[in-house]
Formats: C-alpha cells, structure tokens, sequence
C-alpha cells in the first residue's frame, strides 16, 4: 500500500512539475523573441517526432492489410504466369522479365510523403534521377493512377498527385469505349468526374473506367474507377461520377511508369501540330 | 526572511550588474532551505511564485526563473534524502550546515544551483550561444553563487528548530 502511495505521490508531482514547467514555457514564448523562436523550434521538433512514430505505428498495423494485398496480387500473377507458360511452353526466371514492356519502363517506389487534405496534393517517392526516374513520368499503382513525376533530385522525385484540380487523365468507359477525360472532384478523397462523354453512348453505372493510353504518360488499361451517376453538360456531353480505386490515404508502394518514347513523341507532335 | 531574501534577490538583478558571464542568483539557496516539512507540490508552487515576481520585477523575460527554479523545487527532497538521509527528511527534521556537515551542505548547494543555472543559461541564451560561452557562464556562476550561497544557507538553516 505503501509503495503504491509513493508511486502515487511522485506521480502527483510529475504531473504538477510538467505543468508549471509548460506554463513557465508559454510565458516566455510570449515575453522574449528569442525564446519565442527557440520554443517553437523546439516544438516543431517535438510535433515532427511525435508525427513521424505515429506514422511509422500506422504503417505497422497496416501490414497485415499491405500482406494480404501482396499475396493476392502474388496469386494473380503466378496465375498469369502459369497460363503464359502453357501457352508459351517457355520458362521464365526473375532476371529474364524484362523492366520494359509496351514501351513503358516500370519501376517500383515507395512513397514517403503523401499530402491528401489539400487542394493542391502532392506525393514524394523514394527513387530519383539516380534511378532512372524522369520528369513527367507517371506514378502508378495497380488501383489506378496516382499522380506525375514533376521534379526529381538525385534519390527522391516529387509528384503531383491525380487529387490536384488542374490535373487531367484521359480515360476510358470499358477496354473499347467512349474516352473523356478524367478528374478529381475536389472534394471527396476517392470522387472523380469523367468530362466529355458523347451524350449518344449509353452509360452504364458500375462500369469500369480505365487509361486510354492517349497521353503519352501513362499506358493503357489501368483500372481507375467505376463510373456513377451521369449529367448532361450543355445538352451534348455527359459528366460521370467515378468512384476511384485508389486509396490516397493508404499509399505505400507505387510503380513510376516511363513511357521510352516520349521525347520522340513530343518532338513529332511539336513539329506538325497546328 | 525567505521574503526579505527575495527582495534582495530583486535588487541584486536590478542593480548589480557582474558582466555577462557571471548570473547571481540566490533563488535556489532559499529553495533548498525551505522546511523539510514543506511538500514537493507546495515547494514547487512557491518556486512559480518566487520566480514570477523575479522575472516581473527584475528581469524582464517572464518564465526564465520560474522555468530554471521549479525544477530546484522538483528535485529538493530527494537531494535532501539522499544527501542527509531518508529518514532524516522523512521525520521532517531540520537540517543546516553544523548538523549535517559542510561536504555535504555544499554538495546540495551546488547540485541545486548548477540545476537552475544549467536551465536558466540554456533558456536565456535561446540557442543562439555557442555551447563554450554557456558553459563557462554556467561554471563561473556556479562558483560565485555557491559563494554566496553557503552564509545564506546558513542562515537560513540556523533559524530552523
């Protein structure tokens, strides 16, 4: 009993001792401008701490999602590879897939910094100019598009992310459907609006929407969402609600896509356009 | 006595200035010789009202005593505990310097006042001090306080029953 009241007692004074030492602490934030800059330094330190565990607890209870989610993807493929193989009736070892396909260079990343509850978002991944990563390079996941590489230092690049009002992805209704183009609604974190759709095509709600691959940025046939209600715009053209894939707010892993033709492509398109 | 000693403090701030590298404070004296009886939690309220009237009507930064003299407060009785026995300050006996002997009255002294003066220099200087500067302040009050310190201790503690 006794040694419980001892715990107790120093408890109590603890407790007391913290609070006199922070009201100590905002008195002098307000009364020196020394101190006021050395407190919040100090506090941004703390803030930048606490936020950076809370981060790294978040992302440890969300392995078991993050495992699951990996060991379907792992199924699929394996899947995918077990009928190229009857197909083909050819191996294929690890070193001998190939980073280039269809024209696009596929590199896996890891974000590191997302911001989602802003107007203007952005991503930061973990591969740089070191790695291959180029401006204007899509950042990708298998739920659909993630944002455009628009700056890179040597091991890091910066995105800007698909939930950015001036950002546009050119999407399709089905693999062979109408194409219009795709962007956040600037408001929910999954909402988007597919503009500029034939009012004559019939639309279909629960209907996948994918990439085009008009842009030469990302390719084609990635799954981005499902369309939702429709509205005609001006009497002509359909708005779509899309519900996206992607979960902004679980981002780990992302795939930076690097279409190897771009520069030939824009060099072509500057040349004879207009 | 506590009150007069705290005016003095008052009047030394405003009115002795001993250089830069030199801060006299006898705030932590007068904690350290506070009653036994007197708990941590009221120890380290008086410590908050000391240094606010310190800092309202000598030095001008509001908080800088009070942050650098409740932890004096904080750490008093187990400083006593372990300097003159637990059970001495359990039983609330007073303590001074012929009772409990000058090694480890100073001991006290000195813990106490280099605990406030490491606290008030870092808080003072705001980080915009090289860490030599401060370190020399911290010694060099640290001695000149322990100076005055030990006739204030005395003091103090020759009045206690």
């Amino acid at each position: 009993m006794r040694v419980n009241g001892n715990i107790l007692g120093i408890g109590i004074n603890a407790a007391v001792f913290i609070l006199l030492e922070v009201a100590a602490l905002i008195m002098l934030h307000h009364s020196g401008p020394l101190q006021n800059i050395w407190i919040s330094k100090g506090m941004h330190a703390v803030y930048a701490a606490v936020w950076g565990g809370a981060d790294d607890l978040k992302s440890y209870f969300s392995l078991k999602k993050q495992n699951k989610a990996l060991a379907e993807e792992n199924f699929r493929l394996s899947a995918m590879l077990c009928s190229y193989r009857g197909l083909t009736g050819v191996e294929l070892s690890p070193d001998s897939i190939p980073d280039i396909y269809g024209g696009y260079r596929y590199m896996m990343a890891s974000a590191i910094k997302v911001s989602n509850n802003r107007q203007h978002n952005y991503i930061v991944i973990d591969k740089g100019s070191e790695d291959g990563v180029r401006e204007l390079s899509g950042i990708v996941t298998k739920d659909g598009v993630v944002g455009i590489v628009d700056a890179i230092s040597r091991h890091y690049s910066y995105g800007r992310s698909f939930k950015n009002p001036d950002m546009v992805v050119s999407a399709r209704i089905g693999r062979e459907g109408p194409v219009g183009e795709l962007m956040w609604d600037g408001i929910s974190s999954n909402g988007a609006v597919l503009r500029e759709i034939p009012q004559h095509i019939p639309v279909h709600r629960g209907d996948t929407v994918y990439t085009s691959g008009f842009s030469s940025i990302f390719p084609a046939d990635i799954p981005l969402g499902t369309t939702g209600e429709a509205t005609v715009v001006n009497g002509s053209t359909y708005n779509i609600e899309i519900t996206l894939f992607t979960d902004f707010s679980s981002l780990r892993y992302v795939t930076v896509v690097d279409n190897v033709d771009r520069d030939e492509i824009r060099e072509l398109e500057d040349r004879y356009a207009d | 006595m506590y009150i007069l000693l705290v005016v003095a403090q008052i009047l030394v701030c405003n009115f002795i200035n001993v250089g830069q590298y030199v801060m006299l404070s006898i705030l932590p004296v007068i904690i350290l010789c506070m009653p036994l009886t007197v708990p941590t939690i009221a120890l380290m309220l008086i410590a908050a009202v000391v240094g606010i009237a310190v800092d309202w009507l000598a030095e001008g930064i509001v908080g800088l005593n009070v942050l650098a003299l409740v932890p004096v407060a904080f750490i008093r009785n187990p400083v006593a505990g372990l300097l003159f026995g637990k059970d001495h300050t359990e039983r609330g006996e007073g303590f001074s310097l012929k009772k409990n002997g000058f090694t480890r009255f100073s001991v006290a002294i000195l813990i106490c006042q280099a605990v406030f003066l490491a606290v008030y220099v870092a808080a003072d200087g705001a980080g915009t001090r090289p860490f030599l500067f401060c370190f020399i302040r911290v010694m060099l009050s640290l001695v000149c306080g322990y100076v005055i310190s030990l006739p204030i201790a005395n003091m103090l503690t020759s009045e206690t029953k």
